[in-house]
Order: C-alpha cells, then structure tokens, then sequence
C-alpha cells in the first residue's frame, strides 16, 4: 500500500473530565472503567481498528500511568506489528516545544515530528472520551469525495444542549459555513463531535500560521470555515459524553436495554484484558445456589451468592448471601458482604462493603455539599479501595473518597449529601 | 543461577478417547473443553506454569488443529521468552524413522533428538488428558532426592475400579510422601495394590533413552505404561512413586466428564479454578472479545458457571455455560454442559446433557428426561447439530455431529444412538 494513502490518527487523551469526581482522581478520563469489561477508551481505539487504520498516536497529559499500562503495545487492537503501532505522546521539553499542552491544537502542533515521522495523506483527530460506534473509513472517504480541508464529524442534537458543543451551520452540499462555539442561542441542533478529518499539508500549514491559536474548536476551526473547505459528516447513532458521574451511569445503565441503541460486543468494542495481568485468570462467573439475577451484566471472575437487579459488574465482583445490588455500577474486585444493600452506587474498584451495612439509602434530593454539581441525581460514589464498616448505613449523593479505611468514618451513619 | 531451564516437559496429548464418543470425533482429548472457557489441556499447561517449569513439549497427533489454535504462541501460560517456550512436536517424516507415533512411548522415542538438543536435567512427561491441580515441582525434588530413575505420581484408588489402571505397589519408604515401586501391572484383572498411575513421570534422561531404545529395538507396542515401566523394573532401575491425594478428575467416559464437570459447581467446589490458578488461551475462539454475560429481568440462574458472551433469559440450574450460548425466556437447561455458542430457544427444556459446539435447539424441544440427575445417563450430541422445534430426545442418548434434520423426525428414545 502507498504510505502516502494512509490516515494518521491522533487521539486525544488528555482530558481530566473532573465532573467524574473521585472517578478521575488517579486517572485520566479514558481509563476509567465502563461497561463491566472495558474503559472508556476502548470505544474510539475499536472504532479505529475496525475502520481499519493502523497508526495511532494518544495525546496523554493528566494522570496517563493507567492509560498506558491499559494500552501497553496496542495489541488488543491490532495495532501492534511492522506497520502498526500506537504511540503515547505525552508532552515534552525540547528546544522549541517546551511546554504543558495548553489546548487541543497545542497539543497536536507540539507533535508536529511525530506528524512527519509517520508519512500520511490525511489526519483523523479524535479524542478518547467518549462512547459510541463510527466507521472513520466510510468519514475519510466521504473527505476525499468532497476534496475537503476538514470534515468534521457531527451529529443532531437537542437544541437546549447545543450550548455545549461546537454548532454547524452547512448549505445544501454538507460545506459548513457557519460556526459558533458553545452558542448561547441556539441557531442550529447540528454539534460538533470533536472528530475531525485534516488533510495533512493543510494542517501542516494550518498550525504554522499563529502559535497563540492553542484550540479546535475555539480558534482553529471557525478560521479554516471562514475561509477554506470545511464540510460536515453527519453521523447518527448512539453517542455519549459520558463526563459526568449521572451520564456515566446512565451509559451503564443503557447497556442493559436492549433497545437504547449501545451495544459493544455487536460494535466490535474490544476491551484488552490482558492489562492489569491478572484478566486472562478469570474463571467463568459463578453462582450460587440463592443468586437472584436480573436484567444486569455480570463478567467473569465475579461470585454471585446474593441479589443483582439492574447493574453492571466489572471481573472479580463478589456478592455475598443475602446482600442486594440494585441500579448499580460496580467495577474490579469490589466485595459486598453478607445482607448488605447497595442501591444507585457507582463503585471504583476494589471497594469492600461491609456485612449488612447500606449503601444508597435517603433522600435523592439532597445534593452533595462539596459538589453540588457533580452529585445531584442520588448517585452515591464510593473511591478506589475504600471499605465502608460492618453496618453502616450511608446517605444519597455521599462521595466516600479512595483508600478510606472503616476507622476513618466519622460515624456509621453518613447522611445525604455527606462527604468522608 | 536459574536462568536456563533444567527440566524438560513433554505433554502426551495426542489422544483420543473412544469413550469420550462424539466428542473426540474432530478433536484430541486434551483439546476438549472443560470448565465453562477452558480446555482439558490447559490444567497440566498451568500446573506446568504454576510450578516454574518453562520448556515444554506437546507430542501430538490425533486431528492437531483445534490444540495447535489453542496453544497459540504459548504466551497465555507466559511460556514465551528467551528460555521459555511450547515446541508442538507432530510425527515427521526423516531418513532414520519415518512412522506415525505407534504409542505414547513410541511419540518420545521419536522425538529422542529434541530430548539431547535441551540437555535437561529431568525428563517429565505427563497425560494432557486430566483434570488435577499438582505442583510438579515437589515430585522433581523427589525424584532428586531419591536419585530415581523414574518417578511416577500414583493415587490411591478403590481395588474394585482398579483394573482400569496401571497399578503400583509401593512400599514405606517414605510413609506418605512415597516409596520404592515394587511391582507394576497394567490394567490387571484382579489389582492386588491400588496405587494408580497418574501418566506423571519424572525420567533421569539417561535411564529414559535408554529404556526407550532397548523397547523401540526389542518389542511389538511402544506405550509407558505397558512397556516402558516394567522394563525398567526388570533393568533393575530406580522407580519411585510419588503419593498423591488431592483432586484427580479422570474424565475418559461421557459420564465421568459430565461428573468431573459438576464436581466444579455447589458451595465448595471440588475443582477451584480460581484457587488452581488455570489460565486458558483467550485468543482461542476469541473468546476475549465477548462482552461480559447478560442475565435478562426473567432470568434465574442458580449453582452454575457461566462465562462472558453468553445471553442468559431463562432458567439455567447446575450447569456449566461457555461464552457465546443464548439461553432464550422460558427455555430450562438443568445438569448440563453447554460448549461454546450453543442457542436454546424458548420452551426448550435440556435435562444433563453435554452438547459440543455451534449447535441449537428448536422451541419446546425436550432433551433428556425431566427428574434427578443421578437417575438418567447423560445425553450427548456432537457439534454443529440444529435440533428442529418441538424434537423428543431421551437420556443416554448419542447424537453425531452434523446431522441434517430430517434424523429428528421422531422421537428418540433412551439409550438411541443416532449417527
């Protein structure tokens, strides 16, 4: 094949996505745990694959230690081999480019030798945060039909949440030939993914024109539209930001109707069980001879003795006897114990519940005090190896921070709204 | 410094069991699958990982494909490296000896050659065909211990099942660790000891090279038990029997298989995959790329293993599921043993059965008679087969592999066996 018909993919890892609160406390948005088996990742590095491109460079800044050791040599993904690779790029210090990456075109144009180290025709640029099934193969195709500068991917949106994304006005050809970043008026519900087609020259240029232009979308993009070849890919399909602890669940939750439209084994999502080393041992889950089990995900490795209704479970969970999980997300290795109740809790891993002590009890309404914002729905959030003691009983929208041990309770019972 | 690996182990998986029936039709015994995602011969590759031993052979013969796939690069049992690594050793062809292998003592004779280019300090050979967790680790240092020529691992057996074994009298020597071998029969008529062989021997190379030399040049069948093992008492050699008592699943009829298989379910399973340590190949049938198990809002699930990949909407009671089976609403499977990417339509009801892969069963089908497991025999079909809707079959049934469907057309009774 001619190096000079290929696609380069940059995928942009370096989002902190703090409204996951304690979920992103020693990771990066892309490696959090979603959907049992997989990270968030997984689905824009599947997509990838399946599209059939083979060169990959991830754009790593906060926290990256999970995300690579979650990529380790891409294998999982087929990108390991004399033509394949994927490539952590975290920033650097160098003679010219030394700098933390101050924005989304930063990032890249700091990149720019590794762009050129890797001969290609066009760039795909995307980022690592988010979940959804896309043929890239069938977007590029349609960049090159159009002799496009740019395409970008976009999807409908409701017109109340155009504020949030990048919005496209296009003419009848698909050229887009309006743009508002985060429009307070809605004037279209057509949003920007943050998934974009360059030609190589053209972003070359594009980048060398003014340093001070760090972001896509802010800078970039709305300059190459006022003057360039800038069109539209419209995709239709299950798509989420899954940034904030309620979106998050939801997307979990999501997994398990059959008719929401997600469904990562039939979209080729691969997840790499082989990270972490201890995957490939998991045995076939197990259970009991009183397991009550509905309409959840279990996957290997767990032990199931007690009740699952409504939720998802990461390899390794253990439900004891007589406990119930309800409305749940519970990842890697967590232990609820004998007659415990969990109900709407998102779990880290490793998080022990202790016996017969309650999880998601109270009233929903009342918001977490330190983050009102992150924790409003009832959701209860319990960190990376926390043990919550024999017995207690904690309230709605609580966060029980990483590592806290049962003497580290202020009590047993922890309202609404409480933070430990 | 432990750097260069001093014990070879050869594998026998070559195998196949014609009491295994359909299910050794198209693959070896130690290719078969077990556990809900695991094949037979991943318990010796781990038990062999698990001990710290990391060059291995796999003498192999009988429809090698399906073990050659599972055995992959042999990174899933970490044997890749510079001093690690799983050679696959089919019969060749060569200007000395040119043969299929003509017994198991006959598939290491001819691979002799391979034995002499590793220089391995102890030769262990083993049976890919069992279920048992052993760290082979302690019947080498045995073996050294004794200045054995051959050490074999036995286990105690009732008198009465002995005859289908190959039987050692060991004496005290060593009270309950082990002992000297005084006398060896071969699947004797009436057994006078009860110390079963394991098919686990630990060889001194050059006792074991010589013994197969003297065999291969002297006599008529070529097999360890049969012929290696007296020889060497008649050679006055060293033989040693290693004391074991833990697990041993010796799965060489559909029922034993079917019992093996149950003997992993209920509050303290006899077989502990997680505690044995068993890792499997996961790019086999690619069987990493499932998601995790779906259990639908209708579903019950009781006593079972079950694996990612699979879709579980109705009622699944004591069985053991491998990734990519759909039990549909209102479908019932109980005491059964579902391989890989079996579909169950609703109102179908299987009662201990043990179905290979690929197959499906029409709505309301009924396989196996409703009741306790311990009153019916279990009912086995080979793979890829496509059980019409509404289809009678009994227990103690056989059903080849890749029937068309016309064979159903009528109720099949107990016992049946429909080719």
């Amino acid at each position: 094949m001619n190096p000079i018909n290929k696609t380069l993919v940059l995928l942009l890892a370096g989002g902190v996505g703090s409204r996951l609160n304690i979920l992103v406390q020693s990771r990066a948005k892309p490696a959090v745990p979603f959907g049992g088996l997989y990270r968030i990742i997984d689905f824009s590095l599947s997509n990838v694959m399946n599209s059939g491109l083979t060169q990959v460079g991830v754009l790593t800044q906060y926290k990256p230690l999970s995300l690579m050791n979650h990529l380790g040599n891409g294998a999982a993904w087929d990108l390991a081999g004399r033509s394949r690779g994927v490539k952590i790029l975290p920033p650097r210090t160098g003679s010219h480019d030394s700098d933390w990456y101050k924005g989304t075109a930063d990032a890249v144009r700091q990149n720019i030798d590794f762009i050129k180290a890797h001969p290609s025709q066009e760039i795909l640029i995307l980022s690592g945060d988010h979940i959804y099934h896309m043929d890239f193969d069938q977007m590029i195709q349609t960049h090159r039909q159009k002799k496009a500068d740019i395409t970008i991917g976009m999807m409908v949106v409701p017109k109340e949440d155009i504020h949030q994304f990048g919005a496209g006005i296009t003419d009848e050809d698909g050229r887009i030939v309006e743009w508002e970043e985060k429009p307070k008026v809605a004037r279209t519900d057509l949003a920007s993914m943050g998934i974009y087609v360059f030609d190589t020259k053209y972003l070359l240029a594009l980048l060398a024109e003014n340093r001070e232009e760090v972001d896509f979308g802010m800078h970039l993009i709305p300059k190459a539209i006022s003057r360039d070849n800038v069109y539209a890919y419209r995709f239709n399909g299950y798509w989420r930001d899954v940034g904030t602890v309620q979106a998050y669940w939801q997307a979990n939750m999501d997994i398990l109707q059959a008719d929401s439209g997600i469904s990562p084994e039939a979209w080729g999502i691969r997840p790499n069980v082989e990270a972490g080393g201890r995957m490939a041992d998991r045995c076939p889950a197990r259970f009991g001879a009183k397991a009550k089990v509905e309409n959840s995900m279990i996957s290997a490795g767990c032990i199931i003795q007690g009740e699952v209704i409504n939720s998802v479970l990461s390899p390794g969970v253990m439900v004891a006897e007589g406990a119930v999980v309800r409305d749940s997300v519970l990842t890697d290795d967590c232990q609820v114990g004998e007659g415990a109740l969990v109900d709407l809790v998102i779990m880290d891993k490793q998080v022990q519940v202790g016996r017969h002590a309650v999880v998601g009890s109270g009233d929903k309404s009342k918001v977490n005090e330190l983050h009102p914002s992150h924790l409003y729905t009832g959701i209860t959030l319990l960190g990376k190896a926390a043990q919550v003691p024999d017995g207690a009983v904690i309230g709605r929208n609580c966060i029980v921070s990483p590592q806290r041990l049962p003497h580290d309770f202020p009590s047993l019972h922890i309202l609404s709204g409480a933070t430990v | 410094m432990k750097l260069k690996p001093k014990t070879l182990a050869m594998v026998l998986a070559g195998g196949r069991v014609d009491e295994l029936n359909v299910l050794t039709y198209y693959r070896p015994k130690s290719a078969v699958p077990f556990g809900g995602f695991a094949r037979v011969i991943d318990f010796p590759l781990s038990n062999l990982m698990n001990s710290g031993l990391e060059q291995i052979a796999i003498l192999s013969q009988f429809r090698s494909f399906s073990l050659i796939n599972h055995i992959g690069s042999g990174a899933a049992w970490d044997m890749i490296g510079r001093y690690r690594g799983i050679s696959i050793l089919p019969p060749s062809t060569g200007h000395a000896s040119s043969s299929w292998y003509r017994g198991s003592a006959d598939s290491v004779y001819q691979n002799i050659d391979f034995i002499r280019y590793h220089k391995p300090e102890v030769v262990l050979i083993l049976s890919g065909d069992h279920i048992y967790n052993m760290n082979y680790q302690a019947l080498i240092d045995y073996h050294k211990e004794k200045n054995a020529d051959l050490t074999m691992a036995c286990l105690s057996v009732p008198k009465e099942n002995a005859q289908r074994f190959g039987v050692a009298n060991i004496d005290d020597e060593d009270g309950a660790l082990g002992g000297r071998v005084l006398q060896y029969k071969e699947k004797p008529q009436q057994p006078k000891f009860n110390w079963a062989s394991m098919t686990i021997f630990c060889f001194k190379p050059e006792a074991l090279l010589k013994t197969l030399t003297d065999n291969a040049q002297a006599d008529t069948t070529f097999e360890f038990g049969k012929d290696i093992i007296p020889r060497m008492l008649a050679d006055q050699r060293r033989v040693y029997g290693y004391k074991f008592n833990g697990y041993w699943g010796y799965t060489r009829t559909i029922e034993e298989y079917w019992q093996t298989s149950m003997d992993l379910l209920g509050p303290k399973p006899k077989i502990d995959l997680e505690a044995w340590g068993i890792r499997t190949n996961l790019e086999h049938r690619d069987i990493r790329d499932y998601q995790p198990l779906k259990v639908g809002s209708r579903a019950t699930v009781h006593d079972s293993l079950i694996y990612n990949g699979c879709v579980i909407e109705g009622t699944v009671e004591r069985s053991v599921i491998f990734p990519g089976v759909h039990v549909k609403p209102g479908a019932v499977v109980r005491d059964s043993v579902l391989f890989f990417n079996n579909k169950i339509e609703s109102g179908a009801h299987l009662n201990k059965v043990v179905s290979d892969v690929n197959s499906s069963f029409g709505q309301d089908a009924m396989i196996g008679e409703e009741g306790a497991a311990s009153e019916h025999e279990v009912t086995v079909l080979g793979w890829d087969n496509h059980i019409p809707a509404g289809t009678i079959i009994g227990s103690d049934c056989t059903i080849y592999p890749h029937l068309r469907p016309e064979k159903f057309g009528r109720a099949i009774k107990n016992g049946e066996i429909i080719r």
